[in-house]
């Protein structure tokens, strides 16, 4: 296949001199090397948030996007490269085969319903993949809620908000109030009813907002923050940055959990995904609600991935 | 008993709620949207406030853009249905608009939107009486008009996106054919955003070298190598992209937020945007058309006086003529 890329120009075949080489002296030849190349499988709105934001932050030196649906994928990134003036990014390109992701150091993963039967060819081999190397973008996203919410109720920017959301995105996510701090002052330690029913304030209704807003949000069918969520995982990939984030894992062995399920917890995230898991201390509560139903869980979280259902965004690495 | 809150913090001052740098987007369609999120990635704002009519919608696009705050730094959100949520802007971009349906004539569409920014404007110079107006809905060169006859402000503080996006589009398209970067292509496209936009070859150049030079014939019907289907599809653009995926939205936020950076740092830098065009190129009536301008901290303070052929000048002067036939008609 042939990437879509401007695909109507006609250049004519002339032996003539043409303006390209009066213009240009050609040095060298060599083939591209792509070292940051990302992929996107998907165009549906979740799909096309994540665009926008890795090129505006300039994280790939090439973009590649695949859908089945090829009039949208087209009219989506001839729209994407009519922008390229205004961005520093060599290409955007797509297909609706795969093989347009060659090289990619990252693909994200965002099919919805409209599946087509190839797609568990995908799905299969996501489980042959190093656990490593396999992300789900989990509770990112939920964490980023919670920050701004958080900060909200102090007056304070959200990312001075420090505090965490694991285990699943969604209803039955976990928030540490443990962790919550400013500036390394736990809340706990202001309010130590924080996070239950008998607090006089309420704290608890941050994370119920977190859960709601995400409903109120998916009604309208708007998507811009989790395109960002993903543009903020993909920087720390590609980059190497190493920093710490709540997605989605094969977790087994921690927490006295024996069975392999997908949970959100902190993750190192580098070049060569998740390196390293935060042992992070959790309350006997936090630790129950952690394990509580994980029964259904092997089902839900890490079959949902491997599904690529529409609210899941499983990110895979694929260096060649 | 305190709060957390008491408890934590100690307040020195009180919070300065004035902001230095508020943009308002008027309409949360696709366009409007993506005119949001690529200001919030460039940190363009310290505030941004969004109004649209449909109240469920706004709601939910200020939420999402407010939750992924982490992810960037303009710190205040809102939206409104009402106008004085836009107080104190210093840009405001107006996205609104009413669609063309089958059938209609651009007259009747024109006349339409003149109700909608009726509604509008008045509101917007009334909240904010120093502020540039940006005009992105379409047909972008009339509305301009329409905005500005309406707002009453000087002719350097309503402007239309008009062919800045065109010329995008056009550099796109010869830095694919050159395998040259976008950016390093220079090429302008002015006059009216749309079937009869302007191109001007002679000034199409990489380096300082214009491509007239090494092909004398660019741009007419006897070139080899076609240079002038490129124009062509620039103007086809719109129509396939809006064929293929309903509309389009990312190029315009994009161009968009490249306006935005040059008006609000006082770059200065030129654009090919709508402007009112009177007295140039023997244009006699009050047409907005797209020349380049210089954009600073007061919307368009200079124009480039381009020295255009008189093919050129003709095509210029049709489209002012164009224009000029459904304006006269209209009715405020």
């Amino acid at each position: 296949c042939v990437p879509l890329k401007g695909a109507w120009l006609f250049t004519p075949l002339s032996n003539m001199a043409t303006v390209k080489s009066e213009l240009t002296e050609h040095f060298t030849s060599k083939e591209r090397v792509h070292r940051s190349k990302v992929s996107i499988v998907g165009t549906g709105s979740v799909g096309m948030a994540c665009p926008i934001s890795i090129l505006l932050k300039g994280l790939s030196d090439e973009l590649a996007i695949v859908d089945p649906d090829e009039g949208k994928l087209k009219g989506e990134t001839v729209d994407l490269q009519n922008g390229s003036p205004f961005m520093k990014m060599p290409s955007t390109v797509c297909s609706k085969d795969y093989l347009v992701t060659a090289n990619s150091s990252l693909v994200i993963v965002t099919a919805g319903a409209h599946q087509e039967k190839g797609e568990t060819r995908l799905n299969l081999k996501l489980s042959a993949f190093p656990k490593n190397r396999v992300i789900g973008s989990g509770c990112n996203l939920g964490t980023a809620r919670f920050h701004f919410l958080i900060g909200q109720k102090l007056g304070i920017h959200s990312e001075s908000c420090r505090g965490w959301i694991l285990r699943e995105h969604g209803d039955s996510s976990v928030p540490v109030w443990s962790g919550v701090n400013i500036a390394g002052v736990p809340l706990k330690d202001l309010d130590s009813d924080i996070g239950t029913d008998k607090d006089p304030e309420q704290w608890k209704n941050v994370h119920k907002e977190v859960i709601a807003s995400a409903y109120e949000i998916i009604k309208m069918n708007t998507s811009c923050t989790i395109g960002l969520s993903v543009a903020d995982l993909t920087e720390s990939i590609l980059k190497n940055l190493r920093r710490t984030h709540p997605v989605s894992t094969i977790i087994k062995g921690l927490y006295e959990i024996d069975e392999e399920v997908f949970l959100s917890i902190p993750c190192i995230l580098g070049e060569n995904g998740i390196t390293n898991l935060i042992k992070i201390k959790l309350t006997p509560e936090e630790e129950a609600h952690l394990k509580e139903c994980k029964n259904t869980l092997g089902n839900s979280e890490g079959a949902e991935a491997l599904k690529l259902s529409k609210t899941t965004i499983l990110k895979l690495l694929k260096r060649s | 008993m305190s709060t957390v809150k008491e408890q934590l913090i100690e307040k020195l001052i009180e919070d300065d709620k004035n902001s230095q740098c508020k943009i308002t987007v008027v309409g949360t369609g696709a366009v409007g949207m993506a005119c949001a999120i690529s200001i919030l990635l460039k940190d363009l704002a310290d505030e941004l406030a969004l109004v649209d009519v449909a109240s469920d919608k706004l709601k939910g696009e200020m939420m999402d853009l407010q939750h992924g705050s982490l992810f960037f730094s303009t710190s205040k959100i809102t939206s409104g249905t009402d106008y004085s949520v836009s107080a104190n802007s210093r840009i405001v971009i107006v996205t609104a608009g009413a669609r063309q349906q089958e059938g209609e004539t651009r007259l009747a569409l024109v006349q339409r939107n003149v109700t909608i920014m009726k509604s509008i404007i008045p509101a917007i110079v009334h909240y904010s009486p120093d502020c540039k107006i940006l005009v992105v809905s379409n047909p972008v060169d009339i509305l301009t008009y329409v905005v500005w006859k309406i707002s009453g402000l000087p002719i350097t503080r309503v402007i239309g996106s008009g062919c800045n996006l065109d010329s995008a589009r056009f550099r796109y398209l010869i830095g694919e054919k050159l395998g040259v970067h976008p950016t390093s292509c220079h090429g302008w496209i002015i006059g009216e955003h749309g079937d009869s936009s302007v191109p001007l070859w002679s000034g199409v150049n990489v380096a300082g070298v214009a491509l007239k030079t090494l092909d004398p014939k660019l741009g007419t019907d006897s070139d080899k190598e076609h240079w002038k289907n490129i124009h062509k599809q620039v103007i086809q653009s719109a129509y396939e992209i809006i064929k293929l995926k309903g509309y389009t939205s990312w190029a315009i936020g994009l161009s968009v937020m490249d306006l935005v950076g040059s008006i609000l740092k006082n770059l200065r830098r030129v654009h090919p945007v709508s402007t009112m065009v009177k007295g140039l190129y023997g244009i006699k009536e009050e047409i907005f058309l797209s020349i380049p301008c210089v954009l600073g901290r007061n919307g368009v303070s200079d124009v480039v006086k381009i020295n255009l052929n008189s093919e050129e000048e003709a095509l210029f002067k049709k489209s002012a003529e164009t224009l000029w036939n459904i304006q006269k008609d209209l009715i405020f």
